[in-house]
């Protein structure tokens, strides 16, 4: 029986944020594009850094490569350049963790718009420079700043909800 | 200052090749397969198409099945949402309603005279084909706003074919797979429309703009535009041949206008709302028409001829109708005029007929005076003549006029 609770949890530990990855992209309501003019995140982003950052190995490369793929063919933009994008943050999240003695948030903060301004620029690049995407700057740019903003409220969501599945068994 | 250089390669390794517990491929071969999948995207080859179609339906039709719990609660809401606002909605459709069948019989006169039209120009597009799709998925990108639908090249649908929705233009097709396709909104940022902005006929080309609206760009006289204060509706143009001439998009917003240079276009249609959608290609007539076609085009110049003169007869009783209100308000006008002036004539009569009497007493006093002064002696009763009459008395008066008794036979 304790085993069999032990399982469950550690099936929701493990596997809640690759169900969220997954619905998010899936999803027709997305953070990206919330029809609220000057509100927009990358709720995606979020996810991804934080989980690579906090856990060995984090969600899964190829779950996150597979994702990319698939917000990709959603999105209607060249396949491939999502996937990029996640496994360049799982990059810069695994350097941090590797670098890193002491977590601090803010040093990851700091570190998380970091790697979303490089993702977004080489995203736009693309999109712009070998597809001929217009892009609309402002809401970008929009998107990035609460991006960067909620990842701190998400990455204390994310903690307690890591601490409340886990709790003691961790 | 070695040893940080180490620390810095091993870190970036570790990052790179080290695999997590359970995880196949390290993060290094993962990132240069993407980059493989990116360099081979764009090169067109059939075998690489192939495999980009089958994930595209995978993931269309996953996405279908992942979205259905949260459409059904999207859907309950909006139901419920629209049976409050029932009876708001019914009272506002009827009134529309009334001044849609008054401008009906204008409108059909209309349309046919615009095909007759066009018909002599060689500009008259008759509709090739037509699909009826549903919407599967509606992911709200920020590089690219596009709905998929689940028909695709087995249904005949080709790139390029324009997409409505209750007539109204919604987009174009961009992408079509085995079973399923992707319109491209004329919301989006890369969507251009060649238009024409009634009804002052001026060309321009609409961009998308924020999330439900159009921008017009390349008007050559924006000012015109501002200064206006009628309503205008854009319609496509035409040009290009991508999309028909005539297919209504949306209106101008004027008080968006007020506030900025941008000149906006607010969408007849909500787009966040599609559910299904006409997918349609249009061809130029064939000039050569068949028999058939010949009768129904002599039926049309009937009822067309039939119809005008129908128009002119209703606009000249609506003149003739106009001229005698006019006549009948000029006689009533002339009718008061003259009823006034008899009343005034009248008291005028009155007046003279009291002063005719006045002056008709004066001149019997008159008379009665000088006769009095003669004949007076004869009528007025002295002592001698006991029998005449008193002076003030009416036989006295009487006596006097008579110059004198008048004695008896």
């Amino acid at each position: 029986m304790i085993n069999a609770k032990k399982n469950i949890r550690y099936f929701l530990y493990k596997y809640t944020p690759v169900f969220l990855l997954f619905t998010s992209i899936l999803n027709e309501i997305d953070f990206n594009n919330l029809g609220v003019k000057y509100f927009s995140f990358n709720f995606v982003y979020i996810l991804i850094f934080y989980y690579n950052l906090k856990r060995d190995g984090g969600i899964g490369y190829i779950f996150i490569f597979i994702a990319g793929l698939f917000n990709d063919v959603i999105n209607g933009i060249p396949m491939g350049i999502s996937s990029l994008c996640y496994l360049l943050l799982c990059f810069f999240a695994a350097y941090l963790r590797n670098i890193t003695l002491r977590p601090n948030l803010v040093k990851d903060w700091i570190s998380f718009l970091i790697s979303i301004l490089i993702l977004n620029f080489i995203t736009f690049t693309y999109l712009f420079w070998f597809n001929n995407y217009e892009i609309d700057y402002l809401n970008q740019t929009v998107n990035i700043i609460f991006t960067f903003l909620l990842y701190f409220i998400f990455s204390h969501l994310f903690t307690i909800y890591d601490k409340a599945i886990m709790g003691r068994f961790k | 200052m070695e040893t940080s250089r180490d620390d810095f390669v091993i870190a970036i390794r570790s990052a790179f090749l080290k695999k997590g517990t359970q995880q196949r491929f390290s993060l290094l071969s993962l990132i240069l397969f993407s980059i493989i999948f990116l360099i081979l995207g764009s090169f067109n080859l059939r075998f690489i198409e192939f495999n980009k179609s089958i994930i595209k339906e995978v993931v269309y039709y996953s996405s279908f099945i992942v979205t259905i719990p949260e459409n059904i609660i999207k859907n309950s809401f909006n139901k419920v949402s629209d049976h409050f606002e029932y009876y708001d909605k019914f009272v506002i459709v009827q009134n529309k309603l009334q001044q849609l069948e008054n401008k009906d019989l204008s409108k059909k006169i209309i349309t046919y005279e615009n095909v007759e039209l066009k018909r002599l120009i060689d500009d008259y597009f008759v509709e090739d084909g037509q699909v009826f799709a549903k919407v599967l998925a509606d992911k709200k990108s920020p590089f690219l706003k596009s709905v998929i639908i689940n028909k695709g090249s087995k249904n005949d649908i080709r790139i390029g074919m324009i997409v409505l929705d209750d007539d109204y233009l919604i987009g174009r097709v961009v992408e079509v797979n085995f079973l399923t396709s992707r319109i491209l909104l004329i919301s989006d940022i890369n969507s251009k429309v060649p238009v024409t902005i009634q009804p002052i006929n001026a060309q321009a080309i609409m961009t998308g703009f924020e999330q439900q609206k159009g921008k017009l760009q390349y008007i050559k006289d924006e000012k015109l535009i501002n200064d206006l204060d009628q309503e205008l509706i854009v319609v496509t143009s035409g040009s290009g041949g991508i999309f028909k001439s005539g297919i209504p998009i949306g209106k101008v917003n004027l008080k968006n206008n007020l506030n900025t240079n941008e000149i906006i276009v607010d969408f007849y249609k909500n787009f966040s709302q599609l559910k299904y959608l006409k997918i349609l290609s249009f061809k130029q007539e064939e000039t050569q028409l068949d028999q058939t076609n010949k009768k129904i085009f002599e039926k049309n110049d009937e009822v067309i001829s039939k119809i005008n003169n129908l128009q002119e007869n209703i606009k000249i009783l609506l003149q003739q109708n106009i001229i005698s209100q006019e006549i009948r308000n000029k006689l009533e006008n002339q009718n008061t005029k003259l009823n006034k002036k008899i009343i005034n004539t009248q008291k005028q009569l009155r007046k003279q007929k009291a002063k005719e009497k006045k002056i008709q007493i004066e001149n019997e006093e008159i008379k009665f005076l000088k006769l009095n002064l003669l004949y007076g002696h004869k009528c007025r009763r002295t002592f001698l003549k006991a029998k005449l009459y008193s002076i003030n008395s009416p036989k006295y008066k009487v006596c006097v006029l008579n110059k004198g008794i008048i004695k008896k036979n």
